[in-house]
């Protein structure tokens, strides 16, 4: 007894949204290296919006992949995206100034690899499930590369390696209490994890519109901007954590009350302390 | 499988292993890197294989309508391999052997305890005993199963096969979850000072987050393959689908290579 | 030797948060309707079978609590670099997880539910206000207990895991303990009390749950008292045992012939629950019977 998956029929498609995603995702990230050129880290906050347009992506994706049934659940596609998202990310930050393009090439070998194997060694046999695993891959590492550089500023290894901590007033050099070292990135992979698949698995049924579903999507990605907002204070400078903060907050609230308005367009009845509408069954 | 696939598959495995080899034979890498890829793979293979074993039953097990545990397979096996590497990085300093011990043990009392509690619900609190659908006697203990099924179901509950599966699935995935953990803290613990200019003892936390968070990774990787190959819930090691586990195995051997090849690139110096 | 005692003593504290914290998460998931049993509140609509269920699909309950502790202990990990008192830390943490948590559960009951439009089961805005207010807070108290135990191993017993690691670890674990437990008694016990007791539910019996109850229509937060008569209280036992025996063997015998005291204690441990399970297991056959006679076997008579 299954909850019957539809695909919806879809006003943009797949395609587009890979190349709005794509494109913003790494322009975005791109767009934090302003942090390294200005010396200031103000433009920490573009990191997180990489994200969020990730995973807008990234939810078109899992719908065209579990449209086919796959047999087990959605948050299993989340799982494997993070999950070889983050390694393809963490070697792809050795790079230096290339780290986004690295991570996105590695990312795609290793969902090319993971998705063969899927397809053809476990006989899954789903027409899309090379290229969707794929693109489920370079999306998990553009999300996790995303939150980690508007946690820490840069996206290079020595940055997220590198943290100082104050005793007694001296600012110290210490691995303890760095990005990686500290494990935050862990953080980031459960947020992107779960946010990832959240929108599709939330807005499955037959009744689902793809706009409320991107919508949703845009949400949980500003909502992960905020906590990602939250733990950045331990790492850059207070005016700029603010300032990812506040974008952050005033795009989860924009999208919170569209995604709101969207359920009330769509729901068969908005009803407050109703009695159980019995159809005539 | 179908043959054609099984052969890239092994080719992808050899070319893995290649790489790995060819940069020891350059000396960017000592022979620790190397083993560490084999041990890698080899721990991947162990997940892969140990989540087989697990009795998993989906929703319909939440009705009392199918055996097994009502949850998710690659998040069930995560719970207990994940809790297994917490015990196998805590005796990781008192040697590699002691630790897989200890990983081993953690993932398998987990389900041991989880099992357990499994049947006290169904038996205690719902009033049903455990009953197999698969199978008309218990392969262990040799109990008739068929007249214990109620009806309108696929039995219930967790019989003996299916608890023993699940504790050696958790002693299979904490297995394997730790020796890829310990593989990757040593080559990180052997490499990054070099790479970082600092001490081994000042880049420890970083060593043993990486590592972790590696671990962590990989183990989702192989679960969530697994849980593919299961194509969602199993029985146990009784159920006929148990018999797919060869090709997940070939799967997570080389996907457990790529990842633990780009986990050691890391600390190349390239 | 003070080192040992110390060391049980946190052992016991962190396994009674963890038993804290395993009722908690299975009196939340009920409430909030989340995992394997929400796919009969899904279900129900399609059935022709409307209701005012909290329908909280947020995958399952495993990755959710995975994150919302990695979330708290992130978070907690952060304002401890920025020298906050822990305790505030984790307090702030487990806070700003719960507001996460409530957020998603609102986006996914209004999600679903939207987009069960077609089967015209429609969306009451006054469930979104009770329940997850309640949810929220059963939520609050899981993350709460589980992230001090973490702090409690890596602060005090000495874990090399630093606590965002650990949170992960253990949010996974937790929502896969509680999940075992508790969604059977759920799904079966409440969700299909008109059913028979005794049996499992019969497949032709699914989609029609329970939505006309003890005071008039059944809402989710009846299943809070529900939850906290067995399933609860058995996912913190079967949590807090496995964070207790967890910490308690590594503490008391990993000093004996270097660490593999601890091992041989667990594959002790192991032993007796299997042999707790297998006595529970001839138990039920004994006391409950057959529900049908015994096929006659083919014997040469």
């Amino acid at each position: 007894m299954s909850v019957k998956i539809e695909a919806s029929h879809d006003g943009i498609p797949h395609n587009t949204i890979l190349g709005i995603g794509f494109v913003g995702s790494l322009v975005c990230i791109y767009l934090t290296y302003l942090n390294v050129i200005t010396g200031l880290d103000l433009f920490s906050f573009f990191g997180g919006l990489g994200a969020v347009f990730a995973l807008v992506w990234g939810t078109s994706t899992i719908k065209k992949l579990c449209s086919y049934g796959i047999g087990t659940g959605v948050p299993s596609a989340g799982m494997i995206a993070l999950g070889s998202g983050v390694i393809a990310m963490l070697l792809a930050t050795k790079f230096g100034i290339a780290t986004p393009i690295a991570a996105v090439i590695i990312a795609a070998i290793a969902g090319l690899v993971i998705g063969f194997l899927a397809n053809n060694v476990l006989n899954m046999n789903i027409p899309v499930m090379v290229q969707s695993l794929a693109e489920l891959a370079v999306i998990g590492a553009l999300i996790i590369l995303g939150f980690a550089t508007m946690t820490t500023g840069d996206f290079t290894l020595a940055s997220l390696s590198s943290g100082t901590i104050t005793i007694f007033g001296f600012a110290m050099n210490s691995y303890t209490t760095s990005y990686l070292g500290g494990g935050v990135i862990a953080v980031a992979f459960m947020l992107g994890a779960i946010a990832i698949q959240h929108p599709f698995n939330a807005a499955l049924g037959p009744s689902n519109t793809q706009d409320r579903t991107l919508m949703l999507a845009a949400e949980c990605g500003f909502l992960s901007m905020i906590m990602i907002a939250v733990i950045s204070f331990a790492f850059i400078s207070v005016g700029s954590a603010l300032f990812g903060l506040l974008i952050a907050i005033i795009g989860w609230v924009y999208t919170y009350v569209q995604f709101i308005e969207l359920s009330k367009r769509d729901a068969a009845g908005w009803l407050d302390a109703k009695m159980i509408v019995e159809t005539e069954a | 499988m179908p043959k054609s696939a099984l052969g890239i598959a092994i080719v992808l495995l050899l070319v893995f292993i290649g790489i790995g080899y060819y940069l020891v034979m350059n000396g960017m890498i000592g022979m620790l890197g190397f083993e560490a890829l084999i041990g890698i793979i080899i721990g991947g293979v162990l997940i892969a294989f140990g989540v087989h074993f697990v009795p998993v039953g989906g929703a319909p097990a939440a009705m009392g309508q199918a055996p097994g545990i009502a949850t998710g397979v690659a998040m069930l096996a995560a719970g207990a391999g994940l809790a297994g590497v917490f015990g196998g990085a805590w005796a990781a300093p008192l040697g590699l052997w002691v630790a897989l011990g200890a990983g081993a043990v953690g993932g398998g009392l987990l389900m041991a305890i989880t099992c357990m509690m499994v049947n006290v619900t169904y038996v205690f609190a719902m009033g049903i005993p455990a009953a197999s659908g698969k199978v008309d006697k218990d392969p262990i203990t040799g109990d008739s199963q068929p007249e214990y099924k109620s009806q309108g179901t696929e039995g219930h509950g967790l019989p003996f096969i299916s608890y023993v599966g699940g504790v050696i699935g958790g002693i299979l995935g904490g297995l394997g979850g730790t020796l890829i953990y310990m593989q990757l803290l040593a080559v990180y613990t052997d490499m990054l000072p070099a790479l970082m200019n600092a001490s081994a003892d000042q880049i420890m936390p970083i060593a043993i987050s990486m590592a972790g968070i590696f671990a962590i990774g990989m183990f989702l990787v192989n679960a969530v393959l697994t849980a593919y190959n299961i194509t969602g819930t199993i029985e146990g090691p009784h159920d006929p689908k148990f018999k797919r586990a060869p090709r997940a195995v070939v799967a997570s051997a080389v996907a457990s290579a790529l990842c633990g090849l780009m986990a050691i690139l890391i600390v190349v110096p390239l | 030797m003070e080192n040992i005692v110390l060391g049980i003593g946190v052992a016991a504290l962190a396994g009674a948060l963890a038993t804290v914290a395993g009722a908690a998460e299975d009196t939340e998931s009920d409430i909030g309707s989340q995992g394997d049993p929400n796919s009969q509140v899904q279900l129900a609509p399609q059935m022709g079978y409307m209701h005012r269920i909290f329908n909280k699909a947020i995958a399952g309950e495993p990755p959710a609590w995975g994150l919302w502790i990695t979330i708290g202990a992130g978070v907690a990990w952060a304002f401890m670099v920025m020298n906050i008192n822990p305790v505030l830390a984790i307090i702030l943490g487990s806070v700003l997880a719960s507001f996460i948590q409530g957020v998603y559960s609102t986006t996914a009951y209004l999600g679903r539910t939207a987009s069960l439009a077609k089967f015209g089961q429609p969306v009451y805005i006054d469930i979104l206000k009770s329940v997850t207010s309640v949810t929220v807070a059963h939520a609050f108290v899981g993350i709460f207990a589980t992230v001090t135990a973490c702090y409690l191993m890596n602060a005090v017993l000495g874990h090399p895991f630093p606590l965002p690691i650990l949170g992960i670890v253990w949010g996974i674990a937790l929502g896969a303990a509680g999940s075992a437990t508790g969604n059977p008694f759920y799904g079966k016990e409440r969700q299909y009390q008109n059913q028979k007791f005794g049996a499992g539910v019969p497949i032709s019996a699914s989609g029609n749950i329970v939505r006309y109850a003890e005071a008039g229509e059944r809402s989710s937060l009846d299943n809070g008292w529900f939850t906290s008569k067995m399933g609860g209280p058995a996912s913190g036992l079967c949590f807090g045992l496995i964070v207790f025996f967890e910490l308690w063997r590594t503490v008391i015998f990993e000093p004996i012939n270097h660490g593999w005291g601890a091992v041989i204690i667990g594959v002790v441990l192991i032993l007796i629950f299997m042999a707790l399970d297998r006595w529970i297991e001839v138990w039920a056959r004994k006391t409950y019977g057959p529900y049908t006679k015994a096929e006659v076997q083919e014997e040469a008579a």
